[in-house]
């Protein structure tokens, strides 16, 4: 689960055009599709990629260097075949990942992730480390907005001008930080009260199901990296 | 002076809950109103409407007979003076004078306006003597008073108070009576929504019970907590307070304070 996530990032940031889109093919659209989550896959990706991908578009495409097929001219700037592949190549690259890290997240719970990393002797304390930060963001969402409902109850204008809305932000951001670090150790005593610093081994209550398919497919694309590697230095890869 | 209402109003929350279900309520200049039900019968969204930190699926929230759907919550909050249920959502200034000043001043307030505004509010929930700490210095008690007093220095026609006595200790719980009492002597309306039904039957005038978004009775403290009315509470999660349900035990009609009771037992003998 995570090893596919980290394979196909690995091996998307050395493909070239055709190989990041093989592999979004292969190993995100089709696991996708297979969980039935590729509507949101999708969605999700679009939102945290196209940023990205449209500024590295117009990045590489203007200024790559040592173009020699001109395309057109705006002032300084000059557009070349080359650049255009570049930026594609780029915007390839970036879907790939994007795609990757977001089909991760859709599709392995947060729970069987920590369990997984403890049962391969991750420390409780890492992995909880782990699972507190990843839990922290929705709640953090939550109580932003309840704090911006208070401030707004005690006249904070945020739909004014830029510059009352700058003047908004410590009003909105000190009691979502001050508030979480006053709930700290209250939360810390309330997990010692439940033996969290305990040592020795633990028992599961539930296993994540994990299959030789799926055990022998980890190893083959951890494999597939190092060969990548090989291969686009001797050049067979292109 | 503001007067509330809302008519039909309905909200939504996404995913299909209707926290509201057509509530038409009535709140005239001054009143003391309690809001009382179970957990997620409506009554914070209720509140928050009038403020328009929230607005209507369907029906409308009337402020001052004008459409409060037309106007910007930082305008409403020169009227209607909302108190969150938590202090730690909301503090945030390096004094407790700092915090409390926060509102009155993003309403106008300047100078030594400003400064009386908050030495007032300060001194009604007692906590003059602390004005230079931080906030996260103080208890959790008193943050919340602390939260009350920030609204306080607003110095709204409207004071609406979120489950004001959670946490507080007699004192404290002294103090929001005393609060609620002024404001009240001042001409303010205040609402309250509450758990605490023996704070509400001894500081509120009229007491509103909401079900899953609608309002089930609507009256008087000594009406809606009479023996009569004790089976619309039950189906609401709710109980009479315990001085009302002594004094129908001995049949002294409906003694919904401690006060009322001890004085109607003396007139019995």
């Amino acid at each position: 689960m995570v090893l596919a996530t980290v394979t196909a990032l690995q091996a998307t940031l050395l493909g070239g055009l055709l190989g990041p889109l093989v592999l979004t093919g292969v190993l995100v659209i089709i696991p996708a599709v297979v969980a039935g989550v590729l509507p949101r896959l999708l969605r999700t990706a679009a939102l945290v990629a196209a940023p990205l991908a449209i500024s590295a578009l117009l990045v590489n495409f203007f200024f790559t260097p040592n173009g020699a097929t001109v395309l057109f001219q705006i002032g300084p700037i000059t557009a070349t075949a080359e650049g255009l592949r570049v930026a594609v190549e780029a915007a390839v690259r970036i879907a790939a990942i994007t795609g990757a890290l977001t089909l991760f997240y859709l599709t392995v719970p947060l729970g069987s992730l920590v369990v997984d990393l403890e049962r391969r002797g991750v420390s409780p304390n890492a992995t909880f480390v782990i699972s507190s930060a990843v839990r922290t963001v929705p709640a953090i969402l939550v109580r932003s907005a309840e704090v911006t409902d208070a401030q707004r109850a005690r006249g904070l204008d945020t739909e004014g001008s830029l510059r009352r809305r700058l003047r908004g932000l410590l009003p909105v951001i000190a009691p979502v930080l001050l508030g979480s670090i006053a709930e700290v150790e209250e939360r810390s005593l309330a997990l010692e009260a439940r033996a969290v610093a305990r040592r020795g081994t633990r028992t599961l209550l539930w296993w994540p199901a994990d299959s030789g398919l799926e055990r022998f497919s980890r190893w083959l694309m951890v494999l597939s990296v190092p060969l990548i590697i090989v291969a686009r230095i001797t050049g067979w890869l292109g | 002076m503001t007067h509330l209402a809302t008519e039909g109003l309905v909200h939504a929350f996404p995913g299909g809950v209707r926290a509201l279900d057509g509530v038409t309520l009535d709140i005239a200049a001054g009143e003391s109103v309690a809001l009382i039900g179970q957990n997620g019968s409506g009554k914070t969204t209720l509140v928050k409407h009038f403020i328009g930190l929230l607005r209507p699926t369907a029906g409308r929230v009337l402020v001052d007979g004008g459409d409060a759907a037309d106007r910007h919550v930082a305008d409403l909050a020169g009227q209607v003076g909302l108190v969150f249920q938590d202090p730690d959502r909301q503090l945030f200034s390096g004094t407790v004078r700092g915090e409390v000043a926060f509102g009155a001043r993003n309403l106008g307030r300047r100078g030594a306006a400003l400064g009386a505004a908050v030495d007032a509010a300060l001194g009604a929930v007692g906590l003059t003597m602390v004005g230079g700490l931080n906030p996260y210095d103080l208890g959790r008690a008193r943050r919340k008073l602390l939260s009350l007093a920030a609204v306080l220095a607003m110095d709204t026609p409207v004071l609406i108070l979120d489950e004001p006595t959670t946490g507080q200790d007699l004192a404290g719980r002294d103090r929001v009576a005393a609060v609620i009492s002024s404001a009240k002597q001042a001409g303010r309306t205040v609402i309250a929504v509450s758990h605490d039904l023996r704070f509400v039957a001894e500081n509120f005038a009229r007491v509103v019970v909401l079900r899953d978004g609608r309002i089930t009775a609507d009256g008087t403290p000594e009406s809606v907590f009479a023996e009569s009315g004790w089976s619309t509470l039950a189906e609401t999660g709710l109980e009479a307070p315990e001085s009302a349900r002594i004094g129908a035990r001995l049949g002294l009609g409906s003694t919904v304070s401690d006060g009322a009771l001890v004085q109607a037992l003396g007139a019995a003998q």
